[in-house]
């Protein structure tokens, strides 16, 4: 067998092109996702977090084969997957194959489910796709024994039911339940837990960590919520990446990374997570010196968060930070750089 | 705006700005209450949170507050709005157009995705100028507001006013709102879920903002979420709301740091935060009751680990546990032994409310 990862980005981009139209003359180019390098292993748990717009959909969506990067790599196994897609791979693998074992599901369950079909035909598909020799009855039989394991109970009730009539919590098992039984190697939760209520999130996170000991599957799940980011890494024993405007802040174990945040904007996200311990010493500032994102359009120059960044110097604005990897960490910041030209360079005034 | 007012005289009444008493909906000639008896007194200047899950009655609440409950909903009760102190406007009795001018000028709505409550055809600034003029106020006098309020907002003013809805982001249209729900100058501010589709640090950003917004205009706010650890450090007082009732109400710091509704601490330790031992949190167990079974007694009952003959059949009323603090429930003193909490409490000592 070979060491290669699960799945690996290599210096993967996306930029989009957005179409010239009414409201600009020229067609611009949004840079999703910008250099970034990750690995999934097999069993892992890999969070993806940061504000709307830092490309961690776009991300995830180019890690399973759903959106085409426009420049690195992404390998299944060690095969890259757009060379299988365009045949040019001798690898022993469809695309298909790779397809169907890297599957996602959404923050919104309601919207992916046909509302035509009931929940016992909804399940039936994958099953029928996955392992086409099974019979009917058989495929009954799992199908209900996978809705009691989710909590549907009793089964035969729920697998009767339409889409509409079920609470968005259920819905969302039915999904997960879905691609479970497509028997795959990693599944793409974005914001899957972000439109349950509060007191139904570490429940649903729960049964995903469950099952994934039972089908033997990596999560890589998208937040804006570190919080939830944590609680669902640590259980798995995996890593938080922070994404801002379509590259990689930093990377690390989730504790390390919420006690010890190396990069500025890891502690900014942790000041937007609320804290019970804390209630009587509510966040007084805002820690950054904007409120909006950039545009991702039109990146700032040097490392792309010194037009917010707190600590930022004159050194940021004109140099990208390189990621530097630790043992299981990476930060792309000057800060973790002890002989930076950072620390003898002048303090950013407030409007640069 | 001209409402006829009468003279109120309960001194031992606190300076309440909207109260509520009994107020109930319900649909199907009376047979589903959507929000069962609630009395409330909301404080001139405070920030109320308050929280509950989907299905609990929390935007009913809010709907009651200006009598715009949907069709064919019931509202029975009363509610008083006091613009000043000696001044009573029964909002349940007044006229459709007394209403409409209470609505914007007095006591003002934002409800979650700004998307759905701007015009997309229409530019922000024609959207300031339609509010202005069906209330008649003065365009120009507004339009320099709607600029402060838009810099008290961290937004550039041009810009915003310049645009289409679309061509902001999701937090920029979200704050543009807010800006334009206080164009008009009301004292009271009612959110439901403003922030639920916006990231956390977005979320966050807002609620900083609305506790600068509450200084700088001597606002009065309402707000609505589920989330009950965002609204934590934002409000004065939390009031947490079970199964279409009130269930415990209190300064927030009290809510949080001694909680004592069995619901209420079950809830907390089901959020997930950075600092509880990730072993400790767990989810609230059963469902929450749908409106036309609601259990007898404490609605709480089939999920309650405390529950006695008593509360299956009684209805508990609203009990103080401090004089600011109350908790409906019978046995809220186990409660606090019994129930532990996933992060650290302080002052479980009853009546230790300094
Ligand atoms: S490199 Fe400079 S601007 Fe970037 S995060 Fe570090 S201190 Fe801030
Ligand atoms: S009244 Fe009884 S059932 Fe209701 S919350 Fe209190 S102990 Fe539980």
């Amino acid at each position: 067998m070979s060491t290669d990862p699960l799945l690996r980005l290599e210096d993967v981009a996306v930029h989009f092109e957005n179409e010239a139209g009414l409201l600009t003359d020229e067609s611009e180019v949004v840079q999703a996702v910008d250099g970034l390098s990750l690995s999934i292993e097999e069993n892992d748990v890999v969070s993806l977090v940061g504000e709307s717009g830092c490309g961690k959909t776009t991300l995830g969506k180019t890690a399973i084969g759903l959106q085409r990067p426009t420049a690195g790599r992404v390998t299944y196994r060690g095969h890259d997957i757009w060379s299988v897609r365009d045949g040019e791979s001798d690898a022993d693998l469809s695309w298909q194959e790779i397809r169907q074992s890297l599957q996602i599901i959404h923050q919104d369950p309601g919207s992916s489910l046909n509302p035509n079909r009931r929940i016992l035909s909804i399940l039936s598909e994958p099953l029928r796709q996955v392992n086409p020799e099974l019979g009917t009855s058989e495929r009954r039989e799992r199908i209900y024994s996978l809705l009691e394991r989710v909590g549907m109970s009793p089964a035969q009730d729920f697998a009767d039911r339409y889409p509409h009539q079920l609470s968005g919590g259920e819905q969302q098992r039915v999904v997960l339940s879905r691609a479970l039984l497509m028997n795959p190697d990693v599944i793409l939760a974005d914001e899957a837990i972000s439109a349950l209520d509060v007191s139904l999130r570490v429940e649903m996170m729960d049964l995903m960590l469950e099952l994934q000991a039972v089908f033997d599957t990596s999560y890589i799940f998208i937040s804006h919520d570190l919080s939830n980011a944590r609680y669902f890494t640590q259980h798995g024993d995996g890593k938080i990446g922070v994404m801002y405007l379509g590259q990689l802040a930093e990377v690390g174990p989730a504790e390390q990374l919420i006690e010890d945040p190396q990069h500025p904007y890891t502690s900014v996200l942790r000041w937007a997570t609320p804290d019970l311990a804390a209630v009587d010493t509510p966040p007084q500032e805002l820690p950054m010196r904007k409120i909006d994102v950039p545009d991702p359009i039109d990146p700032p120059s040097g490392c792309r968060f010194h037009t917010r960044c707190p600590e930022a110097r004159e050194h940021c604005r004109q140099t990208d930070p390189k990621p530097v990897p630790a043992e299981e960490s990476s930060v792309r910041c000057f800060r973790a750089q002890s002989t930076s030209p950072y620390w003898d360079s002048e303090p950013l005034e407030e409007n640069d | 705006m001209s409402i006829s007012s009468d003279v109120l005289n309960e001194p031992q009444d606190r300076d309440a700005i909207i109260r509520m008493d009994d107020v109930s909906v319900t649909y199907d000639s009376g047979d589903s209450y959507v929000l069962d008896d609630v009395s409330l007194a909301i404080e001139r200047n405070e920030i109320i949170g308050i929280v509950g899950e989907s299905g609990s009655g929390k935007s009913m609440l809010a709907s009651s507050l200006l009598d715009a409950v949907p069709d064919p909903g019931q509202l029975s009760g009363s509610v008083e709005y006091r613009p000043v102190q000696d001044q009573n406007v029964e909002v349940l009795a007044l006229e459709d157009s007394e209403l409409r001018a209470l609505r914007w000028e007095e006591i003002s709505m934002v409800f979650q995705g700004a998307m759905s409550s701007f015009n997309p055809t229409m530019k922000i600034k024609e959207h300031f100028i339609e509010t202005l003029e069906a209330h008649n106020a003065p365009v120009e006098t507004g339009l320099n507001r709607a600029h402060e309020l838009l810099e008290d907002l961290y937004l550039k003013p041009g810009r915003v006013l310049g645009s289409y809805p679309h061509e902001l982001s999701g937090g920029m249209q979200q704050r543009a709102l807010i800006a334009l729900s206080l164009v008009l100058e009301p004292d009271v501010l009612v959110m439901d879920e403003p922030t639920a589709a916006l990231d956390l640090l977005m979320q966050q950003s807002i609620l900083l903002l609305l506790r600068e917004l509450r200084e700088k205009y001597d606002l009065t706010m309402v707000f609505i979420t589920h989330d009950l650890p965002l609204v934590a450090s934002l409000a004065d007082r939390l009031a947490v709301m079970y199964a279409f009732e009130l269930v415990e109400l209190g300064p927030a710091s009290e809510v949080i740091n001694t909680p004592t509704h069995p619901y209420t601490r079950a809830l907390l330790n089901a959020t997930p935060n950075l600092n509880a031992p990730l072993s400790e949190m767990r989810p609230v167990k059963g469902k929450s009751p749908a409106p036309i079974n609601v259990p007898s007694g404490c609605s709480y009952h089939p999920r309650c680990p405390l529950d006695t003959e008593e509360c299956r059949t009684n209805h508990p009323p609203a009990d103080p546990v401090t004089p600011e603090h109350t908790a409906a429930c019978f046995h809220w003193e186990e409660a606090r032994t019994e129930i532990s909490l996933n992060y650290a409490e302080t002052g479980t000592n009853d009546g230790d409310w300094r």
